[in-house]
C-alpha cells in the first residue's frame, strides 16, 4: 500500500488524512482497551482501573487494523476518480441505477460540504454565533442543518427529473462512449492482488497466520 | 450610522487563489452602491470582508474607523446584513414569519420587537399575506424576497444584496428598487452586487466596477457608463445598459431618462 501511495504521489497526504480519521476512534479504543482489558501484568493503576500489558497489546493491534482500513479506503478515494470507477462498473454489467446511486452518493459529499459552508456563512451573517458557547452553538443546529437536508433532497429530486428527461430509465443495452484505460500490467497486478487476498484469507482461516 | 472603509485589502483563499488585491474603498452612511464585474472578479469576496465572514489577508477593514479584525461575525452582523444570492442556502423555518423573526431574535430583540420588525419587513417586500405560509411553498422569486425581508428585519445600518434581481420579473425588480430607495431614505447604506446593468443604472448613485480582484472604476452611473469607460467595462465582460448605448448614439449622455430617449428616437425618425 505504501508503494502504491508513493507511486501515486499521495503518501504524505494519505498518512495525514488516515491519522486524522482514526484519531477520535483511536483515543477511545486506547482508553477502553488499556484500562478495561483483563490481564495479569499491571503496568500502573488510575483509581479502580488497572492498565495491563494485555490491554496495551490489544489496543496496539486494534489501532494497526484501524489504520490499515483507513489507509486502504483513503488510498482508494485519493487515487480513483469516482465517475471513472462507477462507469467502469456499469461497463462490466452493474445496473445503471446502482451505478447512479453509487456515483451520486460519492459526489454528494463535496457538494454537501460546499453547501454547508455557504449556509454557515449565510446564518452567521444573520447573527448566528457559531464560535460562542455550547448553548449558542446548539441554537444554531437547526438553521444550519435544515437547509442542508432540504437542499440535498431538492437536489436529488431535480437530478432525478433531469435524468428521466434524458431517458435514464429506458430499458435495453447502453453504449458507453468512454472506456477505462486498462493496461496489461494493471490487469496482472489486479489478479495478483486478488490472489494474495484469497491466500491471506485462507491462511488466516486455517490458523497459519 | 456605519462608515465603512477598506484600506489596501487583499485576500488569498487557502488554495492560493488571489481574489482581492489592494482594494481601497470607502462607503459613507446612506450611500447606495452597486458593485459590478465579471464572475470571479472578487465581488462576493469583497462584501464578505464587510462583516468578517472572510478576513483580509492584507490590509484592514474599518467600521467607523475601528479595525474589525478582532470582532466576531455575530457582533458585526448587527451592523452589516447580507442577503445571499441563493435563498435556499438560508431558509430553514417552516413558516415565513418565523424565518423573518430569526435575525432580530438572534440579535437580542424581544419577541414583540422581532414580530414588529418582521411585520414591517414583510410589508416592504410584499409578503404580508404569506406570513403564515411555508417558505418552501413559495416560488424562487418570493423566497428571494423572503431572505431580503429577513435581513431588513434585523435593522442593520448596512444592507448588502448579492444579485437581488436574479429570478425576479419586472414587478419584483421594481419592488426591490423601492426597498433600496426606502433603506437609503432612512439614511442606511445599501451595497449590491449585480449583473443587471439596467437595475444598476436606474437604482444606484455609485457604481464600483471590479476586475481581477481590483477596483477598475468607481463613480456615478453617468461616469461609469460614459462612452469613454466602455473599454474598461468590456475588459471585465460588462456591457453598459441599453439606454446608455442608445443615449450615447443620440447625444443624450450615458443615463438618459426613458422620456428623453423616446423623444430623441421620434425626432431621429423625422
Amino acid at each position: 500500500m505504501v508503494v502504491l501511495a508513493l507511486r501515486a504521489g499521495v503518501l504524505g497526504q494519505l498518512v495525514r488524512v488516515s491519522l486524522l480519521l482514526t484519531m477520535p476512534i483511536a483515543v477511545s479504543v486506547v482508553l477502553v482497551s488499556v484500562f478495561t482489558r483483563a490481564g495479569t501484568t499491571v503496568l500502573f493503576a488510575i483509581g479502580p482501573f488497572d492498565a495491563t500489558v494485555e490491554g496495551v497489546d490489544f489496543a496496539a493491534q486494534t489501532l494497526v487494523r484501524l489504520f490499515a482500513i483507513s489507509l486502504s479506503i483513503g488510498l482508494f478515494l485519493m487515487t480513483t476518480d469516482p465517475r471513472a470507477f462507477v462507469f467502469d462498473l456499469e461497463r462490466r454489467g452493474v445496473s445503471p441505477r446502482v451505478a447512479f446511486v453509487a456515483v451520486a452518493t460519492i459526489e454528494a459529499v463535496p457538494a454537501l460540504v460546499e453547501r454547508a459552508g455557504v449556509i454557515g456563512e449565510s446564518q452567521r451573517a444573520r447573527g448566528l454565533d457559531t464560535e460562542g458557547s455550547v448553548r449558542a452553538r446548539l441554537r444554531g443546529v437547526l438553521p444550519l442543518i435544515g437547509p442542508v437536508i432540504i437542499g440535498a433532497l431538492t437536489d436529488v429530486e431535480e437530478r432525478s427529473l433531469a435524468l428521466e428527461s434524458r431517458a435514464f430509465s429506458r430499458p435495453g443495452r447502453r453504449h458507453l462512449l468512454w472506456a477505462m484505460p486498462d493496461r496489461t500490467w494493471e490487469r496482472w497486478l489486479r489478479w495478483a492482488l486478488i490472489a494474495l487476498l484469497v491466500a491471506t484469507a485462507a491462511a488466516r482461516i486455517s490458523g497459519r497466520i | 450610522m456605519t462608515h465603512l472603509a477598506l484600506e489596501g485589502v487583499g485576500f488569498v483563499y487557502p488554495d492560493g487563489t488571489r481574489a482581492l488585491s489592494e482594494v481601497d474603498l470607502t462607503v459613507t452612511p446612506g450611500e447606495v452602491v452597486a458593485i459590478v464585474g465579471q464572475n470571479g472578479s472578487g465581488k462576493s469576496t469583497l462584501v464578505r470582508q464587510l462583516d468578517g465572514l472572510l478576513r483580509p489577508t492584507e490590509g484592514r477593514v474599518l467600521h467607523d474607523g475601528v479595525d474589525i479584525a478582532g470582532i466576531r461575525v455575530a457582533a458585526l452582523a448587527a451592523k452589516v446584513g447580507i442577503v445571499f444570492q441563493n435563498p435556499d442556502r438560508q431558509i430553514f423555518a417552516g413558516r415565513v414569519r418565523t424565518e423573518v423573526e430569526f435575525g432580530p431574535r438572534i440579535l437580542g430583540r424581544s419577541a414583540n420587537e422581532a414580530a414588529e420588525a418582521a411585520t414591517a419587513a414583510l410589508a416592504a417586500v410584499g409578503l404580508t399575506e404569506l406570513a403564515d405560509a411555508n417558505p418552501y411553498d413559495l416560488g424562487f422569486s418570493r423566497r428571494k424576497l423572503l431572505t431580503l425581508a429577513s435581513v431588513l428585519a434585523m435593522g442593520t445600518q448596512v444592507v448588502v444584496l448579492d444579485e437581488p434581481t436574479t429570478g425576479q420579473d419586472a414587478r419584483g425588480v421594481a419592488r426591490i428598487q423601492r426597498v433600496v430607495e426606502a433603506i437609503a431614505t432612512a439614511g442606511r447604506t445599501v451595497i449590491a452586487i449585480s449583473h443587471d446593468m439596467r437595475f444598476v443604472a436606474e437604482t444606484f448613485t455609485r457604481v464600483v466596477v471590479m476586475g481581477a480582484g481590483r477596483v477598475l472604476l468607481d463613480g456615478s452611473p453617468a461616469d461609469v457608463f460614459a462612452e469613454s469607460a466602455w473599454p474598461t467595462l468590456a475588459s471585465t465582460y460588462l456591457e453598459p445598459p441599453l439606454a446608455a448605448r442608445v443615449g450615447a448614439r443620440l447625444g443624450l449622455g450615458p443615463t438618459p431618462t426613458e422620456v428623453s430617449l423616446v423623444e430623441a428616437l421620434v425626432e431621429a425618425r423625422g
